[in-house]
């Protein structure tokens, strides 16, 4: 059986554990603790490890969906959960302009570990006063070839969208 | 939808570069505590600043700064109630009461001391209102302002650590321009520290390099460059770590080759949930 990765990340209160929750086809393995530092004042539960989702493709090939923790401390987890993974979602709260700048930080981390296929996912594009995906694109500096996509971490076809418009961007780097 | 937030998060320089780039029209306003302030914006480019304490007719600035006379500023009033879609900047202009490059000198002035008072405030909400344009009597400008002007301007009066690290979190980071700088620095007037920073950029040397070479602090550099990455004409990388090798002869550092029968298999399984 093989099995490859994606990763999904974000700052606190992106919508990580929405995402995989909504796309996997198992129960989401979540270790979501009451949050204990200034999360709390954004949500009342964090998740301070990871989530993990699965999709399977084939009786020989399984997705698995991780999501980062979002909190600063737990830094360390991403550099482990890159190892070998295939694609990586950035989610964004398109809401909240104060996580731009920790957006920033978790993109320079991937990048600077691994030349990572990765799109922007644009969530909660459905709230008022979500920054559209393009002033997103401006708002975290991003070159004009990464995709920002518009998503809703809790509806399925949008998350389905977000996934596809990453496998393309793998596609495009794959081998025959 | 207007975009909303604090410029505690979001500085009025990231808020600029985005009002630029995106070609945006509209207001955006500022607010803290008793201080309110709103600044206009055509196609990306700065036509007006008003304060909630300086919002006066153009006609009043200019019989305050000596001029226009205040029989001149009625007849221009007058005249103005007449015409449908014309500013009172223009009107003043047509009737030949101040020359278009008079006119702008003093309210490009007046308003980028406006401008830069802004950069000040650490904090203060914001809210961008697309397409909402000024009151047609208001100080408008006859040629709308380049905005990297005024972020270089604005940021050579920032000096703080905290707010530069958070977009150069180290000195050993590597400066390269963006592509066609030059045509971005047009509208730019560098002082002469700057020209020695931009002068040193190579895409190779590092922030504290530069510092060495040009014989400033490391602070003053940073400074200067954030100038630059503010105002879109530079990017600051990482400098890349030497790349261990695997034993197949393949970088660590580069994501692992998948086939592209294994990538259709995985679209394929997702189009079909």
């Amino acid at each position: 059986m093989q099995t490859v990765k994606m990763v999904i990340s974000g700052a606190v209160n992106a919508g990580k554990t929405e995402f995989i929750r909504t796309i996997s086809e198992i129960e989401v393995v979540s270790t979501e603790r009451p949050a204990t530092d200034d999360t709390r004042l954004i949500k009342k539960e964090t998740t301070v490890a990871m989530d993990f989702g699965r999709i399977a493709i084939g009786d020989d090939l399984v997705l698995h969906l991780f999501g980062t923790p979002g909190q600063k401390r737990f830094d360390f987890m991403w550099e482990i959960l890159s190892e070998g993974m295939l694609g990586l979602v950035i989610l964004v709260d398109s809401t909240r302009p104060e996580t731009f700048r920790e957006t920033n930080r978790i993109i320079d981390f991937f990048m600077s570990y691994r030349e990572t296929p990765y799109v922007v996912a644009a969530n909660k594009q459905d709230r008022p006063n979500a920054w559209s995906p393009e002033e997103l694109r401006l708002a975290l500096r991003l070159p004009s070839h990464i995709k920002v996509v518009p998503c809703m971490a809790t509806d399925r076809d949008s998350v389905k969208n977000v996934l596809l418009e990453l496998l393309d961007v793998i596609m495009q780097r794959s081998e025959d | 939808m207007p975009l909303v937030g604090n410029i505690r998060d979001f500085g009025l320089s990231d808020f600029l570069y985005l009002v630029d780039r995106g070609y945006k029209t509209g207001c955006l306003h500022l607010s803290r505590v008793d201080e309110m302030a709103s600044l206009y914006f055509d196609k990306g480019k700065l036509i007006t600043a008003t304060r909630k304490d300086d919002n006066a007719p153009v006609t009043d600035l200019l019989v305050r700064k000596g001029k226009l006379t205040p029989v001149q500023a009625v007849q221009a009033a007058q005249a103005h109630q007449n015409q449908n879609g014309v500013n009172l900047s223009q009107v003043l202009i047509s009737l030949d009461l101040i020359g278009r490059d008079e006119l702008q000198r003093v309210l490009q002035q007046h308003i980028e001391e406006s401008v830069y008072a802004l950069f000040g405030w650490n904090e203060g909400e914001f809210r961008f209102e697309q397409g909402q344009r000024p009151d047609p009597t208001a100080p408008i400008m006859p040629t709308p302002l380049a905005v990297e002007h005024l972020i270089m301007e604005g940021v050579r009066r920032i000096d703080e650590w905290g707010r530069i690290k958070d977009r150069i979190p180290s000195t050993d980071m590597v400066v390269k321009f963006i592509e066609q700088p030059i045509e971005r620095t047009k509208g730019i007037n560098l002082a002469a520290d700057e020209w020695r920073v931009f002068a040193r950029i190579n895409g190779k040397d590092t922030l504290a390099e530069i510092a060495r070479k040009t014989g400033m602090s490391e602070f003053d550099v940073c400074r200067i460059v954030y100038g630059f990455l503010t105002a879109g004409l530079v990017d600051v990388i990482r400098k890349p770590a030497p790349v261990p090798m695997l034993a197949t002869g393949r970088p660590l550092a580069e994501a692992p080759r998948v086939k592209k029968s294994l990538v259709t298999r995985i679209i394929n399984r997702i189009r079909g949930m």
